[in-house]
Formats: C-alpha cells, structure tokens, sequence
C-alpha cells in the first residue's frame, strides 16, 4: 500500500512539474518566440528582472512549490530504480532514510534563498 | 509482513537495460529514467547557481550569467531542455496509460489480435513527434536567441 501511494503522489508531483516548469522553460528559453506574440520576455536573465520576480510572493511561492514537486518527483524515481536490485529490507530501509535526509537537506537549501531574498 | 519479490526473479544491474524482448516503448522508458537522471543531475547544478551565487549579489549573478552563456554551457542547456520535453512528454503519455485513458475498447479475442502494445502504439507516434517539434522550437530560439 505504501509503495502504491507513493507512485500515485509521483504521476500527481509529475504532471504538477510539466505544467510549472513548463512556464519557467518557456519563459526562460523561449523568449525570442514569445517576443513574436508580443509578449516581452527578454532579460530574464538580468539581475533586475531576477530581483524583480524574487521579491514577488507569488513567484517565490511558485518556485519553492516547483522545488518540493522536483525533489518529490526525482528522488523517489531514483529510489525506484535502485530497488529494482530488490535490496534486503535492512538495506531498503537506509536507502530509503539516506534519500529523504538527502531531500528535505536540499530543499532547505534551496526554500531559504527565495525567502531570504523575498524578505530583504 | 510486506510481501517482496523472491531475489532470484531479480535480473541485478543487467536489469536496467535489458530484460527480454524489448518493444518499443520499453526503449522510450528507458530514456524515460536516463533522462530522469540527466534532469535531477542538472537540478543540483542548477540549484547551486540560483542560491549560491544569486545570494552573494549583482557582481557574482552577472559573472555566473557570463560564464553560462559559453558556447559549451548553451549547448548543455540545450540537451537539458529536450531532455526535460521527453521526460514530460513521455510521462504524459505514461500517466494517461497508467490511468487507462488511451488504451482503447476492449474487444474479443479474435484472429488477428490486436493487443494493447498495438492499440496504444499511434499515441506514441504522435508523442515522438510532439518532442521532435518542440525540440526543433527549443533549437531556433536557442539559434535565433544567439548562443
């Protein structure tokens, strides 16, 4: 049951990512052609538009919800393919434990600079 | 007491690449979990440039911006975007199986059979193509953007 509920919250945290990091690709690589359909997309890479977007809550929000959704999604994939060796249950367990303590470490890292940019 | 696979069904690291006849589709999530781990390499990275070096302010952003936009790292950025248009992609496709939407009527067992692998194989037609176009469309912007 639990692996089974695990795998449904990976094709939910999935099709989360497709659609918000699909904007953030769009936005971030597709600005020539968004420039076509008038919408002004250039410089996104400047420190001004980046401060600009970082000290929006919205934005920090969406991309601290974007990390968590990632780090859900990636790091329960790489768990799946690693049990594929079918580990002894001991050994299942410290790969499990070792890859959450490695995800809520990163996601830490990673939630603290837009909320430290956000409040500055 | 959870029930687990008896370890002699286990094929080991051989497993990964090669378990049987392989179809199609079986190729594609291959490249499915290559590209997986690909993005989730590329996430660290990616990461380490957006806290790191945009918490120590302008001058170290806009050097770390200089230094990204080499040739080599644009080229980079290129693969991770196709990497990252596949992987959604094909995941879509997967979930949508996965879920039972695109896998047809069921229909009697009857000479010819057409299984499900066959039914299910024009979606992902339409999907390979859908990542080829996006990725020709990722190419001209990074061409037409100048590296």
């Amino acid at each position: 049951m639990r692996n089974t509920r695990l795998w449904f919250l990976q094709l939910v945290t999935g099709a989360l990512i497709a659609i918000l990091l699909g904007i953030h690709m769009v936005m971030m690589h597709l600005d020539t052609i968004l420039g076509f359909f008038g919408i002004d997309a250039v410089e996104m890479h400047s420190w001004e538009s980046m401060i600009d977007r970082a000290g929006q809550g919205i934005w920090a929000s969406l991309y601290i919800a974007l990390l968590a959704f990632v780090l859900y999604h990636a790091l329960n994939g790489l768990r799946n393919i690693i049990l594929e060796l079918a580990p002894s249950v001991r050994t299942e367990r410290i790969i499990t434990r070792t890859i959450m303590v490695f995800g809520i470490v990163v996601f830490i890292w990673g939630a603290y600079v837009p909320i430290a940019l956000l409040a500055s | 007491m959870e029930k687990r696979q008896p370890k002699e069904n286990s094929l080991g690291v051989k497993g990964w690449v090669w378990a049987g006849n392989y179809k199609l589709e079986r190729y594609l999530y291959l490249i499915h979990r290559v590209t997986g781990l690909g993005i989730l390499f590329f996430l660290l990275i990616h990461l380490l440039m957006a806290t790191v070096f945009r918490i120590q302010g302008q001058d170290i952003w806009e050097a770390t911006m200089v230094l990204l936009h080499n040739p080599w790292f644009k080229i980079g950025e290129y693969l991770v975007c196709v990497a990252f248009v596949y992987h959604a992609l094909n995941g879509l496709r997967l979930i949508l199986q996965e879920l039972g939407f695109v896998l047809g009527q069921p229909t009697p067992p009857i000479y010819p059979y057409k299984d499900s692998l066959r039914k299910k194989r024009p979606w992902t037609i339409v999907m390979l193509i859908v990542i080829v176009l996006l990725s020709l469309v990722f190419f001209y912007d990074f061409i037409a953007g100048g590296w």
